[in-house]
């Protein structure tokens, strides 16, 4: 088999056995790998209603065709799991080098069931499995854990971590890997941590074959040139962060928990002040010619910290919580990463207290003497470390942002800014309509990456400002567009130098791994990932209801900037959702038809026998 | 800031607005033009690069025939501009930024 090992290995941490799973061809082909595969290993080996934190909930690591070639952008690997956020499918993407190391350690997937009795490290080299006492990295950070790991195994070993987030649980804690890359969203590293793994250790020698490597060399070149054009400019130069300038001036920028589109201090956060005051270096993923991380230092009196800053995390630790001061955003984001846990939720759930404190629902007495106020640097600081320790208010806010609005009351679920209970993303679905329907029906819930959708909304193609059913058909095409990319897997941000998405990316996979795939074909298989995720949701209790938007979002018009009056009714929001369901074939409650399940082979697929076990 | 009105010939002031590198290259978060009606997105380009000769390069074009392709034009924050005929009224502002949406 060119461009796959062709198996899955499966680790149980109670029993402390472990068994391969064969994936042939069929199921490669309809799957391809990461967020794909996946999804697919999510729905065989989790079984129905299984709570996110029990030993039942399967976390599983998944390659790629691509993961090895060493394509740019190519070394990706997704993290699935049931999220403990929202109680649906739960993939995450995350980087590098241990993307590498997972495939070589002879593996197209990686699926931990069960609990260990105690603190673990998980060592996998070349498909030997060893359970390791890990009681001596209780409470490190993510980053001394890796070091810790590396120190004990190797330094050529690649760590995939939790830090003291995910060791206590918090819905929104992160898997950490290469030195602070995360896979966070929807809350892995608490079923890491729920596990009782704390690290996980990759070492291997197993390279897969590729089918055709003169054609592959040649197409590699060709787009590591491209890389470097004019489609990733943004990401080489400034990086995400130049989002927060751009975005204050379209009216879309989240501020003070959505109570605002604009920040009258972003320029003082805007990544043109980031680099020009800030900016260190710039970093590299495993094969990658973009270098699109910069690596950010505090520049004040203040203890020195050093990370790469996203404007995602920029955004939820800046103007969502008010804060205007860039060093504070540097210390916040680090800080997150060392504790492992994910940026958006983590600002997003403060920024949810802080609005409870401005209406007096959250006193000085229930946050501990914090003055919980939107702006407060050192208030930013003290919510995280609570957080992470889970302690105080910390652990009301460790639970995320719709349990503690659930816990707390008052009409505080009004502002508590998630979609199926995960925290919004810093795009204001007020005046980027299109991304408001891509967020109230995504299957992880308030996620920007899994539609893109926010690219017809910058563009000349819709009104931004307006609510349309042409949106229905352009977020399911970008779901299936990102489906493909998060499964074969590609960096989003060189998503642009394709001239031909579908065409070439259909030309590489034959290229890798030999087996004939045609530009439709690929599409559709980005149709049947989307479909897999939703089937999973679907016998997890997903009804239409799920597909919404916050009240706040439904409710109220953008009070400030250029977009000032726009608004998203909840019939406008209804109307996109019946037509996305139209474009997807779906019934009218959202159902997938058992047509649509036969057309996409889904019928067969999930019950498929030829996976078994060897 | 306010804006000069039409000056004697009745040309159209407008205000180009910039962002990411062309704000830091420049120096400048925007620039005043005056350009005669219809103006071309060309031709904002080369009145833009007459002001600022420093964004040749890097975000119009060395020949300042128009913008590089990782730029993208917005009017007034309301409408994206594709094509080459831009529209402008006295007054409006052009936004000029990354044409590479999101994160």
């Amino acid at each position: 088999m060119y461009g796959y090992h062709g198996k899955a290995l499966i680790v149980d941490l109670t029993t402390r056995q472990t068994r391969w799973e064969t994936l042939d061809r069929t199921v490669l082909q309809a799957f391809i790998g990461g967020t794909g595969l996946g999804a697919y290993l999510l729905y065989r080996h989790c079984p129905p209603g299984t709570p996110a934190l029990s030993p039942e909930n399967p976390l599983i690591f998944v390659a790629s065709p691509l993961v090895g070639s060493r394509l740019t952008t190519s070394s990706k690997f997704a993290v699935v799991t049931k999220s403990p956020l929202t109680g649906f499918i739960g993939d995450s993407l995350s980087s590098s080098y241990l993307a590498t190391e997972l495939k070589k350690t002879g593996c197209d997937a990686l699926v931990i069931t069960g609990k260990s009795e105690s603190l673990t490290l998980l060592s996998i080299e070349d498909g030997e499995v060893q359970y390791l006492n890990a009681a001596d990295m209780a409470g490190l950070s993510t980053f001394e854990t890796e070091s810790h790991v590396k120190q004990r195994l190797g330094s050529r070993t690649r760590v995939a971590c939790i830090g003291p987030a995910g060791e206590r649980l918090v819905r929104f804690a992160s898997i950490s890997n290469d030195g602070g890359r995360q896979a966070a969203r929807t809350g892995p590293g608490a079923v890491m941590g729920s596990k009782n793994l704390k690290a996980i250790a990759f070492r291997g020698t197993n390279t897969v074959p590729v089918h055709d490597p003169a054609a592959l060399a040649e197409v590699g070149r060709d787009l590591a040139i491209r890389s470097l054009g004019p489609a990733t400019e943004k990401y080489r130069t400034l990086g995400t962060m130049a989002n927060v300038s751009v975005f204050n001036r379209l009216g879309t920028l989240p501020t003070r928990n959505f109570q605002q589109s604009t920040f009258e201090e972003a320029e003082a956060v805007s990544g043109e002040v980031f680099h020009e005051a800030h900016f260190t270096k710039n970093a590299h993923c495993a094969n990658c010619t973009i270098g699109c991380e910069h690596v950010m230092t505090t520049t004040d009196k203040g203890p020195t910290a050093t990370g790469r800053v996203e404007y995602e995390s920029g955004f939820a630790l800046g103007p969502l919580v008010g804060i205007k001061d860039a060093n504070t955003v540097i210390r916040a984001s680090t800080l997150c990463d060392e504790l492992g846990m994910d940026t958006i939720s983590a600002g997003a759930t403060i920024a949810w207290a802080m609005e409870c404190y401005e209406k007096g629902i959250l006193t000085h007495a229930d946050t501990g003497g914090i003055a919980l106020e939107f702006g407060n640097d050192e208030a930013v600081i003290a919510c995280l470390r609570l957080i992470g320790d889970r302690e105080g208010l910390g652990d009301l806010l460790a639970d995320g942002s719709r349990i503690a609005a659930h816990k707390v009351g008052q009409g505080s679920e009004a502002w508590a800014m998630h979609v199926k209970g995960l925290e919004m993303p810093g795009y204001e679905p007020r005046s980027l309509q299109t991304l408001a329907l891509a967020l109230a029906v995504s299957t992880r819930g308030a996620c920007h990456n899994r539609a893109s959708a926010y690219e017809a909304d910058l563009s000349d193609r819709v009104d931004r400002l307006q609510a349309s059913r042409e949106r229905g058909k352009i977020t399911a095409e970008g779901e299936d567009f990102s489906a493909v990319l998060d499964s074969l897997i590609w960096c989003k941000f060189l998503r642009k130098a394709f001239h031909d998405f579908y065409g070439e990316s259909a030309d590489i996979y034959e290229d890798l791994t030999g087996w004939s795939m045609s530009s439709e074909q690929l599409q559709q298989a980005g149709e049947r990932i989307n479909n897999m995720k939703k089937l999973f949701n679907v016998r997890e209790g997903w009804t239409r209801a799920d597909d919404t938007l916050p009240q706040r979002v439904l409710e109220e018009a953008l009070p400030d900037g250029v977009a000032a009056g726009a608004s998203i009714s909840a019939n406008d929001l209804d109307m996109m959702v019946s037509a996305y369901y139209e474009a997807r074939g779906w019934t009218a409650d959202g159902n997938i038809p058992d047509a649509k399940l036969a057309e996409l082979g889904l019928d067969v697929l999930i019950t498929h026998t030829a996976s078994a076990e060897v | 800031m306010a804006l000069a009105p039409k000056d004697v010939l009745g040309r159209d002031n407008v205000v180009v607005e910039l962002f990411g590198m062309a704000r830091i290259a420049s120096g400048k978060h925007s620039v005043e033009l005056i350009v005669e009606a219809p103006v071309s997105v060309s031709g904002l380009a080369n009145a833009l690069v007459r002001e600022c000769p420093e964004l040749a390069g890097v975000a119009v074009r060395e020949d300042g025939d128009g913008f590089l392709a990782s730029y993208t034009l917005n009017i007034n924050g309301s409408r994206f501009v594709s094509g080459e005929h831009l529209y402008l009224e006295h007054g409006d502002s052009v936004l000029l930024f990354s044409s590479q949406a999101g994160g």
